[in-house]
């Protein structure tokens, strides 16, 4: 397929690399929360005096790999000194084929780090990974554990040859753009994550569906009433009307159905009706259950 | 389901090594700090399960992408002081053969993460649910073997996908079983007067312990950074402003809306594999959740639950008129061998009334061998049966709470129009 969006500098770039054997290359990145919660534990539990810590990513491609999806990923243990870098091998090997057995899909797409800037060993090591996920580019994902500016950034990097010789370590890390990926299951477990982070004991507790509900309708309430408060902003003038805000809530009204109100309460009553008996089976299934348990102890 | 699927083995035997490695410290050298972890005894019953975020993501996606086969996996962490933290997790595969396979491929994997430093002991193992009916015999007997061995605390968690996905809330149980279904079980006797004599009833086959999240200070500081990335409302406006730069508009408006889903598989998957494309579009935390759990819609899932309760129900009767059977038949013969008794009582007191010697009495053992009362079946199936069909309709009916209050909203919403 021809690949259009690409600069013409940099498509002639990977036709002429030899060290790469990368066909196409990544245009967009999906990132799995996993991945990055997994690179934040596998920092914290570093060894001694270990600065950076690195490991697979692995993942999915769209047929012509342009599209990546980082599914999961495991560290693989390193060793760094000021004039070589061991990666081990074998660790990699045999975690890649345990994971293969669990979840057959993922394939290697690339590996991580951790640091706020590019190891020096980093295009050694994208080399590796560049024959691993051959036929396609390697991903780099970098993940500021430094907190640099106050920030958890991460980045999304690819590598691509630079240079007229076919040297491994000559390597220009371009900027991939990334999306975070966030599939209903795992928002819910995210949240409780948030949750955590709020709750002043440390922990978060499990919410029923109910609280959880109350919640979302508190937080929905506050979100109109800040719409209302802007809006009537506006109408007094004492706030700055932005046209691009005003038509994103045109947008949003004209959402709401608008349904007869006749017909509206004959669906609302019917679907009362609705709940209430099976609100009302079940207690008696349950009430039938405990009644029939009683009674196999007195027989 | 739950039947088909290869279940985690305990890891106990496996790191029984170990353990005699720890024997040979000396105990004085331990600091007093630590002495809990190494309470071997385990004379703290876990009263806690605490789990860290990445092993709840990794559960959470391994449900998602078996849904709807239950699946399970290992639970790697560590016990101190009656709280249970889980702090990793991986998945066994489904699909391997022989129970060696599966208990070197356990090995293999907890070998491969402590060299990286992870925590190398097992504490249990996780299992998802598809409509809330867990209770199965499979998972009983995983679990007692967990929690054979008296060093080890072990517990399982239940994740419920389908739960989690449409009520937006977290649906994850950890458990245990209890002392009482553990006696019973080494005797494997579940007779309706074993039941009754040790008081076990279809709720308390399983203990539940809360469930904590807890997540550490770098993964806090990941969450903060996914709820509200730096400028993120100044950069959804002036990206919304610039009319020319299209993709950045529609990144935008997947950023501010998840209802943008629709139109934008449109006009992405044409130059997009549409199969990788993710079924809901990048958007930060804070604000979809709240759509989640307002949808309305959670009808496909009540009609399943429905379903299998009914299908419940009939089970039910059935075991209960197997247990009428049973009972008719017992009372038979038991009838028949008091007649039996009766008449050769009669029989003597006739022969003594004509002066002949009695007949020898008819001692026990040969009563019953004469008269073999029926044996009773197991009540276990029907008591899990029972547990089921509870689990399933306390369900349903929690889940009709915020139904009613999400009708009630939309009323409200529809009347201030």
């Amino acid at each position: 397929m021809l690949n259009l969006n690409l600069p013409t500098l940099a498509s002639s770039i990977v036709k002429s690399g030899a060290t790469t054997m990368a066909t196409t290359t990544t245009q967009q990145c999906y990132v799995h929360p996993v991945v990055l919660f997994s690179v934040l534990d596998h920092y914290l539990r570093r060894n001694d005096n270990q600065e950076r810590v690195i490991g697979t990513l692995l993942g999915v491609r769209s047929d012509d790999g342009r599209v990546i999806e980082i599914r999961s990923c495991f560290a693989v243990p390193h060793f760094e000194t000021e004039d070589q870098v061991e990666v081990d091998m074998e660790h990699h090997r045999s975690m890649f084929a345990l994971h293969k057995r669990a979840s057959a899909r993922e394939q290697i797409v690339g590996w991580y780090a951790t640091g706020s800037k590019l190891s020096k060993y980093a295009a050694l090591i994208q080399d590796f990974y560049s024959r691993e996920a051959a036929p396609f580019s390697a991903v780099h994902l970098v993940m500021d554990t430094d907190l640099t500016d106050g920030q958890l950034s991460i980045k999304c990097l690819q590598g691509s040859p630079i240079g007229a010789g076919a040297h491994p370590e000559n390597c220009m890390f371009l900027p991939l753009p990334y999306e975070l990926q966030y599939p209903d299951a795992e928002l819910t477990a995210l949240q409780a994550a948030a949750d955590s982070k709020e709750s002043e004991e440390g922990y978060a507790v499990l919410i029923s569906d109910m609280e959880q509900l109350e919640k979302s309708i508190e937080e929905l309430k506050a979100m109109l009433e800040r719409v209302t408060a802007y809006v009537q902003g506006v109408c007094k003038g004492s706030e700055k009307p932005n046209n691009v805000i005003g038509k994103y809530l045109m947008d949003m009204l004209a959402v709401v159905p608008k349904i007869d109100s006749k017909q509206f309460s004959t669906l609302f009553q019917t679907h009362l009706q609705d709940i209430l008996m099976v609100a009302y089976l079940t207690n008696l299934t349950r009430a039938q259950l405990n009644i029939a348990d009683q009674l196999q102890r007195i027989v | 389901m739950a039947g088909e699927t290869k279940h985690a083995k305990p890891m106990t035997s496996l790191l029984s090594n170990e353990d005699n490695q720890l024997a040979a410290f000396d105990a004085s050298t331990i600091p007093k700090q630590l002495l809990p972890v190494l309470d071997v005894e385990k004379s703290v019953a876990v009263k806690v399960v605490k789990v860290d975020p990445l092993a709840l993501l990794k559960i959470v996606k391994h449900a998602r992408e078996s849904f709807p086969t239950s699946v399970n996996g290992q639970l790697l962490g560590l016990e101190i002081n009656g709280v249970l933290e889980v702090t990793n997790a991986f998945a066994v595969p489904t699909q391997l053969g022989s129970e060696e396979d599966m208990t070197n491929y356990q090995i293999e994997m907890i070998q491969c993460l402590r060299e990286v430093n992870v925590d190398s002991s097992s504490v249990g193992w996780y299992q998802s649910t598809r409509l809330g009916d867990f209770m199965q015999q499979p998972l009983l007997d995983v679990q007692a073997s967990y929690q054979a061995s008296p060093s080890t605390s072990s517990v399982v968690l239940i994740h419920d996908t389908s739960k989690s996905e449409q009520g937006g809330n977290l649906s994850l149980r950890a458990f245990r079983l209890s002392p009482t279904y553990l006696e019973l079980a080494k005797k494997e006797s579940f007779g309706t007067q074993d039941l009754a004599d040790h008081g076990l009833t279809y709720g308390n086959i399983l203990e539940e312990l809360p469930v904590h999240v807890e997540s550490s200070s770098l993964a806090k500081a990941l969450v903060s950074e996914l709820q509200w990335p730096q400028g993120v409302e100044q950069e959804l406006l002036t990206e919304m402003q610039r009319p020319s730069s299209f993709n950045a508009k529609l990144r935008a408006r997947r950023l501010a809306d998840r209802s943008a889903v629709a139109d934008d598989s449109e006009t992405a998957s044409d130059s997009l594999d549409s199969t990788l494309l993710p079924s809901r579009p990048t958007a930060y935390l804070g604000r979809p959740t709240s759509c989640l759990d307002l949808d309305q819609a959670s009808g496909g899932s009540l009609n399943r639950q429905l379903e299998a309760i009914s299908e419940l129900i009939d089970e039910h009767v059935h075991d209960a008129n197997q247990w009428m059977y049973w009972k008719r038949g017992e009372a038979k013969v038991k009838n028949s061998r008091n007649q039996f008794v009766q008449r050769r009582a009669q029989s003597n007191a006739a022969r003594e009334a004509r002066g002949e010697a009695p007949e020898p009495e008819v001692p026990e053992v040969e009563l019953d061998r004469m008269f073999r009362p029926l044996p009773e079946p197991s009540r276990l199936d029907a008591l899990l049966n029972t547990a089921n069909l509870n689990l399933l309709t306390k369900g349903v009916t929690q889940s009709r709470g915020p139904a009613l209050t999400k009708m009630f909203m939309a009323q409200g919403l529809h009347e201030s129009d």
